[in-house]
């Protein structure tokens, strides 16, 4: 099962001229079957793949304005050393879309 | 399904870090992950992403000594790929999904990294009942409720418009319209509402009804 999730992200042995730039892009190539299975071996775990579901059903939008607030602009900043190192964004998970559900009711 | 908050912020400093400097590593954890969400494998995956540019060579001489990696391997070199980076964002999804046994620890790993480079970014999304635990290891954490906002349900409704199979029938004197009383209504149903309870009322039906008055 893991192995079979795993193959679904990672290209193998592709030596793709892009590849320095996989610190943003959501599917990784790596350069070798090497690289691939390092990778594996330091976590089974798919961030990237779970990442690009979530942003696939973003209501595009929705929830910027946390991006403006000057919270987030000090944190982003790194001025504020080791104390001011954790924003943390608390509430119940799915209430902003099934609210936005709602108003779809509307169309 | 959550992590809008968290995939709108590893989007905008993903954006950010093309223009260099930056590195973004970032994990949503998951119930239904089951056993593979431990400590050690949440600690990889976030080692992975500041790496993947280029495998350090102290990771690949331990992947070929063929054992497991334990946390501590993977803190020391979770260390090192920091130490290299100008400027390191961690990014963690929906806290309260961790195993709570997990959850200590993953604060205390954190807290160890911000403790040794004082100028990593730390983003953390969970239920508000996570917010004690995460001051118990840093007691300055800010915290921001998340909670739908008018200007949400603005931008929502003008995508919806402009996705309008009818364009021809549509001018910008309906548009405003159709916003105006689009949120007039919102407002009504959910004055003084919070946001905890939205979830049930929203099942509850009160929407069908509210509008067929």
């Amino acid at each position: 099962m893991a192995n079979a999730t795993y193959a679904q992200t990672i290209t193998f042995g592709d030596n793709n001229v892009n590849c320095g730039n996989t610190i943003w892009s959501y599917k990784t190539i790596y350069n070798s079957d090497d690289d691939a299975k390092i990778m594996h071996w330091l976590s089974p775990l798919l961030p990237d793949n779970r990442h690009h579901s979530v942003r696939t059903n973003r209501f595009e939008g929705v929830g910027d304005w946390l991006l403006e607030t000057s919270e987030f602009q000090e944190w982003r900043s790194g001025e504020g050393g080791a104390d001011q190192a954790v924003l943390f964004c608390s509430g119940d998970p799915g209430v902003g879309k099934t609210y936005l559900r709602s108003v779809a009711g509307f169309f | 399904m959550g992590g809008n908050t968290s995939s709108l912020v590893i989007d905008r400093l993903c954006d950010q870090s093309r223009q260099g400097g930056l590195a973004v590593a970032w994990l949503y954890c998951d119930y239904n992950v089951g056993q593979e969400q431990t400590i050690v494998n949440m600690m990889g995956a976030i080692l992975k992403r500041l790496v993947d540019r280029k495998i350090p060579e102290d990771i690949r001489k331990a992947f070929e000594e063929g054992r497991r990696p334990t946390l501590a391997d993977l803190m020391r070199m979770l260390r090192i790929a920091i130490a290299s980076l100008p400027q390191v964002y961690i990014c963690i999804d929906a806290l309260d999904e961790c195993l709570p046994n997990d959850l200590p620890e993953l604060l205390g790993s954190l807290k160890d990294i911000v403790r040794e480079s004082p100028r990593t970014r730390i983003f953390l999304t969970g239920r508000p009942h996570v917010r004690e635990a995460i001051q118990r290891y840093f007691i300055k954490a800010v915290t921001i409720p998340i909670s739908p906002k008018e200007e949400d349900i603005r931008n929502y409704v003008v995508m919806r418009l402009d996705k309008d199979d009818t364009p021809k029938a549509m001018n910008n004197h309906l548009r405003g319209e159709i916003l105006r009383i689009i949120l007039e209504k919102m407002a009504d149903m959910y004055v003084g509402v919070s946001p905890l309870y939205l979830g049930f009322i929203l099942t509850d039906g009160c929407v069908d009804s509210s509008l067929s008055h």
